[in-house]
């Protein structure tokens, strides 16, 4: 295994744990992202900015809350102790708005709503488990290139060389097909003769500018699959 | 309210969900002072930590790769 692989390998599996923990903790995060925002708003309220319609729309969001039991205790104290924090500020104004007042009653339902006499034992979740796979050791299988297999790839090269320039009057145009299929077939063969035929073009003071921007697209593409 | 460390570590978490893992790292530095003996709360924070230097350290290999065809090309 190259040094690429095994950090790509390990970058998958910390990649798909965190994924984990995330669908893990989904309810939780909904919940925290709610009470966070709420957060927000009483800080922006503290600042003397109107509110009203954020809280609006915050218990338009979450009012379901109410009815599902997703919440702990510590979250339902924390809520409750923040929307206490924004209702101090609405009756600092002085004068009360009638949408400020029926937030200020929205606050007061959902403090003698069911949900504030929710016990800690009824919501706290089971204790789950995250176990963090990886796939058995492998022993790395060495390649070492040799001269025998330099020899088969430039024989195998002749061999597409002559099969890719059926018919066609140019090299250019055989270079043509040649990145077509490393590009799409993702052939490692290819992209080698591709690689041979600029070189040699270059030799030749052809311009290879573009056909070298699509090798280089190719072998891109080839590492991705690889 | 919610103190200073909470809303980081919070935040740290949503970042995750949206695999913005540079975010996640820190906020998950500034919640640290509150939660550094919490398991859970160092075990996210050191795996983030760990797959992003992993990240960097590929970009920075394929980068190195990258260079090498434009030396076989050099007026390419």
């Amino acid at each position: 295994m190259s040094q690429v692989q095994v950090l790509k390998s390990l970058e998958g599996v910390l990649e798909s744990f965190l994924e984990k923990v995330v669908i893990l903790k989904e309810e939780r995060l909904s919940v925290l992202e709610g009470i966070n925002r709420l957060d927000d708003i009483a800080r922006t309220s503290e600042e003397g900015f109107d509110v009203t319609d954020k809280v609006g729309d915050w218990f338009a969001e979450h009012n379901q809350w109410i009815n599902e039991q997703v919440l702990r205790q510590g979250d339902v104290d924390r809520i409750n102790g923040i929307l206490g924090e924004i209702k101090n500020q609405i009756n600092k104004t002085p004068e009360v708005s009638p949408a400020a007042r029926k937030i200020s009653s929205e606050i007061n339902r959902w403090s003698d709503s069911d949900l504030t006499k929710t016990t800690p034992e009824k919501t706290e979740p089971s204790k789950q488990k995250i176990v963090l796979k990886r796939r058995p050791e492998e022993s790395p299988t060495l390649t070492e290139p040799t001269l025998l297999d330099f020899s088969r790839v430039l024989m195998n090269c002749d061999i597409m060389l002559k099969r890719l320039s059926d018919k066609k009057l140019h090299i250019l145009s055989v270079l043509d097909e040649a990145l077509n299929k490393a590009n799409l077939q993702k052939d490692k063969q290819a992209l080698i003769l591709s690689a041979f035929i600029i070189y040699y073009l270059k030799q030749n003071a052809y311009k290879v500018e573009p056909y070298v921007k699509r090798l280089k697209e190719a072998e891109r593409l080839f590492k991705e699959v690889k | 309210m919610l103190n200073t460390s909470e809303k980081a570590y919070c935040l740290a978490l949503l970042a995750l969900k949206h695999k913005d893992y540079r975010a996640a790292v820190e906020q998950f530095d500034k919640a640290a002072p509150d939660f550094k003996n919490d398991r859970e709360f160092n075990l996210y924070r050191e795996s983030t930590r760990l797959l992003l230097a992993v990240k960097q350290e590929v970009e920075m290999i394929e980068d190195e790769d990258r260079l090498e065809i434009e030396e076989a090309f050099p007026n390419g």
